[in-house]
């Protein structure tokens, strides 16, 4: 089987108003990734990007970007979730042996739309839209509370896992705004959005664009030196009804990760792994997801935290840039955790870089209610 | 690299109102259809690709909320959408994910219930409407502008007709007997939305006219259904089918400039009937395949036309007909079901356009062909190499779809 190597990235600055046009913000991301690849438009064969038809008020979210990207009379396609299916759908053209170079880019313009409107329409519409009662903040209340009342886990707590994400994404220099000095009061006393789920536990969005150019084995050894390979992808999907999964818990996020270990190869995520780059859309889905990925037992999230082994300087480090809570680029947000996973590898991060050498990183991506579909991504170095 | 094949497609019936299902319901169906037609059912499946126009319905991830409906519980699903040719792009996808060892067998569907919703409405975002409501979830002015500048489907079209028309010297008369060939066949085939075995050249040219020069007659319907495939290796589809139909070419290509365009010359710039970016599709996708002479090796042909006119110019810009010399194809007959070189038996998309399913029921209905399995529509030539053609964006973006009764020459 043919490996993909991610052989250049780039991403635009993640901040809640980059005060430019769609279009320019496209064009200045792919046009430096291929810097970042030192790649020529013609050199790439395929194109897949990531936007959202409400997310860009616009049908087609992809036909006028052509231009902007790069792609046109080129081979091209969307994929219309998070940006890291839109590099699992670039990797499987690159494996199939048509394609040797793939560009992957994927992201939105939060400050142009109501995040909290479009996703009112991507709950069930013949009941949970008339009710007006569930959507992503109500749902994650649902999620946070059955994961503290599981556990005993405290509000403080949870709390703590944002503070750690804010004040690495103060030394993340691409992360717009930086606030190194909050504190878990601060947390607390933030907006309550859905009780008990407040404002800063919340990964609002923001505007961001995110690339990766990946290529086949060959063709990446040609292309630079540190190719960093993607040795692992699995995904899965969970039933839509809440009442239907266990919200303490992610079985789908779980599936996911055992896919990708597998075809990773990887027995002991929690030793094998150099650094973990998750899609919390919460600050209480960082322990329920960590604890699906293996990385601690069921439960032990929140000690994992305490015990300061997912701290940029830990064992295991858990977001060292930031995480979604960091800054969340709709669509952009899971090609930026493979970026920073790839970032990681290469010892390339600057100002988060993590403290031990990394080997192999698990980035992940998540669309819907509670985090119902999740995709894990497994990388290694040379 | 692996070989792919189609074993089996499933479909709903088309009509203006499916109103006694729901979207979830509608899209059950065609899966349910598809699960009978192959004797397989949700255990045999890796992996699930699906697509539709996401705000024709005003559906934002619309595979989460039916994920049961589709079976999806605890599998891999990826949503593809490409507008128009959305379909296309599934079936692209679900050959990829086949193709590149990350999955056996994989379920594609396509769907739309746009009588659950507006598609003017959706279209006006990049044609004209739904301005107010684009303007809550806050629009550039950029974006403003394109919606002003795009029109509807329509618009595009006929601007497309007349251009194509000068240039080839094909008349109404010549358009009419697509849509009369497309409704014809139509009534043959079971799920269709406008069957009309009876429909004369003259019949269509007597209608209105809705923008010069394309009659109320001969403008494809809205319609509600949903397609299902299966996909797999070629190992496993030899025990599924007696003959499956191989993927052996695929490709989509762009050529959408931004609405006005750097330097303000935007579409304009664009002869809407020169079709570069088809031209390219087509010979990647023919190159792919190994197909070298497509005029001569393709045996079928399911052509995207919701208007007339693009049927005769896109089949020209494929190559399977010398250029401006398509009309003269359909005055001989040849594309016919007893011709030589049939094209939409089915009765394509200008008797039955439910938009995200279309492009996917034109890759379907050519794997029926090549299978031997369309019955009453089924061609009288045989069918080796066939092509499945689709059209989306705005003016330009085209999936084609190459299939074989054989996997491509390594």
């Amino acid at each position: 089987m043919v490996k993909v190597g991610i052989v250049g990235y780039a991403q635009s600055k993640f901040e809640p108003d980059r005060r430019t046009s769609r279009d320019s913000l496209i064009y200045e991301v792919t046009k430096e990734v291929m810097k970042n690849a030192n790649m020529r438009r013609d050199d790439i064969s395929t194109f897949v990007s990531a936007t959202n038809d409400f997310y860009e008020g616009r049908t087609i979210s992809n036909c006028f970007t052509v231009e902007t990207s790069g792609s046109m009379w080129h081979d091209e396609t969307k994929v219309e979730m998070d940006g890291a299916w839109a590099i699992l759908y670039g990797a499987e053209r690159v494996l199939s042996g048509h394609h040797n170079v793939a560009l992957v880019w994927g992201g939105s313009m939060g400050s142009t739309f109501e995040y909290d409107q479009t996703d009112v329409l991507a709950v069930d519409p013949t009941i949970d839209r008339t009710n007006f009662f569930l959507n992503h903040l109500t749902a994650a209340a649902f999620q946070m509370r059955g994961y503290m009342g599981k556990y005993g886990v405290t509000e403080e707590q949870i709390a703590k896992v944002a503070v750690k994400n804010r004040k690495n994404a103060a030394l993340n220099p691409l992360v717009e705004p930086k606030t190194p000095n909050i504190t878990v009061k601060e947390v607390l006393e933030s907006k309550m959005l859905a009780s008990p789920v407040r404002e800063l536990m919340y990964a609002g969005n923001c505007d961001g664009v995110c690339a990766v150019i990946l290529a086949a084995e060959e063709q990446a050894k040609k292309i630079c030196d540190n190719p960093v390979w993607i040795t692992g992808i699995g995904c899965d999907q969970d039933s839509y009804y809440l009442s239907d999964r266990t919200l303490f818990a992610n079985e789908s996020a779980k599936i996911a990760a055992q896919r990708a270990y597998k075809m990773a190869g990887i027995t002991d995520p929690a030793k094998e792994l150099g650094v973990v780059e998750m899609s919390e859309k919460f600050a209480h889905e960082e322990p329920i997801l960590a604890e699906a990925f293996g990385i601690c037992n069921d439960g032990q999230g929140i000690q994992n935290l305490e015990a300061g082994k997912s701290d940029i300087k830990g064992a295991l480090p858990i977001n060292p840039s930031g995480g979604a809570l960091g800054a969340n680029p709709l669509l952009a947000t899971g090609i930026a955790r493979v970026v920073e996973v790839a970032k990681q590898i290469r010892g390339d991060a600057d100002g988060h870089q993590v403290k031990n050498k990394v080997k192999k990183g698990l980035a992940h991506g998540q669309v819907g209610l509670c985090a119902q579909s999740n995709i894990v991504l497994i990388m290694e170095g040379n | 690299m692996r070989d792919v094949a189609i074993v089996g497609c499933g479909f709903t019936q088309h009509a203006s109102k499916r109103s006694e299902v729901n979207i979830a319901e509608l899209v059950h169906e065609a899966v349910d259809d598809v699960y009978k037609q192959t004797g397989l059912n949700y255990n045999d499946i890796d992996a699930i690709t699906i697509g539709n126009m996401p705000s024709f319905e005003g559906l934002n991830y619309p595979e989460l909320w039916m994920s049961d409906h589709i079976y999806a519980r605890h599998k891999p699903v990826l949503r593809i959408t490409t507008g128009g040719t959305t379909g296309g792009s599934v079936c692209i996808g679900a050959y990829y994910q086949v193709a590149s060892g990350m999955a056996d067998t994989v379920l594609a569907i396509a769907f739309e219930h746009q009588s659950n919703g507006s598609t003017t409405g959706g279209l006006a975002t990049v044609g004209i409407a739904e301005i107010s409501i684009l303007a809550l979830y806050g629009m550039s002015f950029d974006s403003l502008r394109m919606i002003m500048g795009a029109g509807g489907a329509a618009g595009a079209a006929s601007f497309q007709a007349i251009d194509y028309m000068k240039r080839s010297g094909a008349t109404p008369e010549d358009l009419a007997r697509v849509v009369v060939s497309d409704r014809r066949n139509a009534a043959k085939n079971w799920y269709t939305h406008l069957k009309m075995p009876d429909l004369t050249v003259e019949d269509v040219l007597k209608t209105p006219m809705v923008a010069y020069p394309l009659r109320f007659g001969m403008i494809c319907p809205a319609s509600d259904g949903a397609c299902a495939m299966i996909y797999t290796t070629a190992e496993k589809a030899k025990k599924i089918v007696e003959q499956p139909a191989f993927v052996n070419g695929v490709s989509s290509v762009s050529d959408e400039p931004w609405m006005f365009g750097i330097g303000g010359g935007g579409f304009a710039n664009l002869d809407p009937c020169e079709q570069k970016e088809c031209r390219l599709s087509a010979r990647a996708a023919f190159k792919m395949a190994g197909i070298d002479y497509p005029h001569k090796e393709i045996d079928y042909a399911e052509i995207y036309d919701p208007f007339p006119n693009q049927n005769l110019m896109f089949s020209e810009r494929i190559g399977l007909f010398d250029e401006n010399q398509a009309s003269k194809a359909w005055q001989e007959g040849r594309t016919k079901l007893n011709g030589d070189l049939p094209i939409n038996a089915s009765g394509g998309v200008n008797a039955t356009n439910a938009i995200g399913a279309s492009a996917m029921e034109r890759v379907a209905e050519a794997a029926l062909q090549v299978m031997g399995k369309a019955g009453d529509h089924q061609v009288k030539r045989e069918v080796h190499n066939a092509v499945a053609h689709g059209w989306g964006g705005s003016v330009n973006l085209i999936t084609m779809n190459v299939l074989g009764d054989h996997p491509r020459r390594k």
